[in-house]
């Protein structure tokens, strides 16, 4: 396995609280990792720091085996992760432009865009919201066009912050078989959540953070 | 006076197509649109900036603009008819009691109005706009330009308040302006020169003018507000 992402050390402190302080930890190319824990244990300030949302304390933190400086990302390295909110914010305009928003920012135009728009339109089973108003969706079609959103960009890293979260029934149902799919298509994951059936999910790596530190579950 | 006759004869102006009264509204509409049209990119960016960035002098920068909003026009007026007189430091460039000195002096005035409005829609912004669009991959100035897109409606909204500012101002108009007829007379400096010579027809029409134009820019807010609350 084929490091994809992997950091020596990690610590994030607010004022006199020391959030986390992870030791070695790599996310492995094609694989899903899971990430347990307390509500306030850290896996949102990690899950953002590694998206360069957030400062951290980084050494030896490398991206396909290239070291990073941790602060602003480069170009490159943002174009190959994706973090996707646990309430995921859709930009005021449609499921449409919101899906095709990343292919624009990388100047894919034209009908190549307008396919991939639609392959992943098709993927997330969203066809039919095409006319709704972002914010008249319900949380559970907000996320399916936040998983269309990351995944047209076939990103090489996929940052997940609890995605089932305030999720019941069938759509929480539809988000988890998303990221099934992705994780059968052999798509790097992080996940932060609580979800059993999520965690359970085949292929997944387990881990838990507590007091700070990371340790396989 | 007479009140009643006065308001007949303000109506029969204005719907006779009188062209001093028209050519009047014309300057004051030009005016204050070029100085809204100038004013409103950089002080976006200032207020995205300012909203957005933390550096040195930061606070100081937006007491400024604060403190700005109450500053009194005429002022702004006098300030600019010492920088623009034939002895003052911009003496050269012949502006004063011209249009482009009434529209240097108004872009003044709507600045500070401008940038405090688009700082609160930025501050107000939700904070994973920005963050949902560099981490789509945008440049920071394409996430600078969609966070302001998701908040348009506020800063549409400020644009309508310099409007409202600048086109009623009469200090800073009648300073540099010199409400010369044809050339600088706007609304307002119109309004108190035909007062104080006793003609309230044209007084009482060109404020009915303004008037309009201060509920069109009431009801342009609320429509705007409305939209913006469908969020």
């Amino acid at each position: 396995m084929s490091a994809l992402l992997s950091f020596r050390h990690l610590r994030k402190s607010f004022g006199e609280r020391k959030l986390l302080d992870l030791g070695p930890f790599a996310i492995g190319e094609g694989e899903a990792y899971v990430i347990t824990g307390d509500n306030g244990s850290g896996k949102t300030t990690l899950l953002r720091i590694l998206a360069g949302l957030e400062p951290g304390e980084i050494a030896g933190f490398e991206f396909r085996g290239v070291p990073l400086t941790h602060g602003r990302l480069p170009e490159n390295v943002r174009h190959d992760i994706v973090y996707v909110h646990q309430h995921p914010y859709l930009f005021h305009t449609s499921v449409v432009h919101n899906i095709g928003y990343g292919l624009a920012a990388r100047r894919v135009d034209g009908a190549e865009r307008r396919r991939m728009e639609e392959e992943a339109i098709a993927w997330a089973g969203v066809g039919d919201l095409r006319s709704v108003p972002p914010h008249q969706l319900s949380g559970g079609e907000k996320q399916r066009v936040a998983l269309a959103r990351a995944k047209v960009l076939k990103p090489r890293l996929f940052l997940l912050d609890e995605p089932t979260a305030n999720l019941d029934g069938e759509a929480r149902g539809q988000a988890i078989a998303l990221i099934r799919q992705l994780v059968q298509d052999q798509s790097s994951l992080l996940i932060a959540c609580h979800d059993r059936e999520l965690i359970e999910l085949p292929g997944m790596r387990r881990f838990h953070l507590e007091n700070g530190k990371l340790v396989a579950a | 006076m007479d009140i009643l006759e006065s308001t007949r004869q303000a109506f029969a102006l204005l719907f006779s197509g009188d062209a001093e009264l028209w050519t009047i509204i014309w300057i004051s509409m030009r005016v204050s649109l070029i100085a809204l049209a100038l004013a409103t990119p950089p002080a976006v960016v200032l207020g995205y900036v300012l909203a957005h960035k933390r550096f040195p002098g930061r606070r100081i920068l937006i007491v400024l603009i604060q403190g700005l909003l109450s500053f009194p026009t005429v002022v702004v007026g006098l300030i600019l008819y010492i920088l623009l007189t034939r002895q003052g430091p911009l003496g050269s460039w012949q502006l004063l009691f011209t249009q482009e000195a009434m529209i240097m002096g108004q872009a003044v005035i709507a600045f500070p109005v401008l940038a405090a409005f688009a700082l609160a829609a930025v501050q107000g912004a939700d904070p994973r706009a920005h963050e949902t669009a560099v981490s789509l991959g945008a440049s920071p100035l394409r996430a600078a330009l969609t966070t302001l897109l998701e908040v348009r409606f506020a800063v549409v909204a400020g644009v309508f308040n310099g409007f409202g500012r600048v086109i009623s101002e009469v200090g800073c108009a009648m300073m540099v302006g010199g409400n010369i007829a044809g050339v600088t007379r706007n609304m307002p400096t119109a309004i108190a020169l035909e007062t104080s010579k006793g003609d309230f027809a044209q007084g009482i029409a060109l404020g009915v003018v303004l008037m309009l134009f201060a509920l069109g820019i009431s009801i342009a807010l609320g429509l705007l507000q409305g939209r913006g609350g469908l969020k």
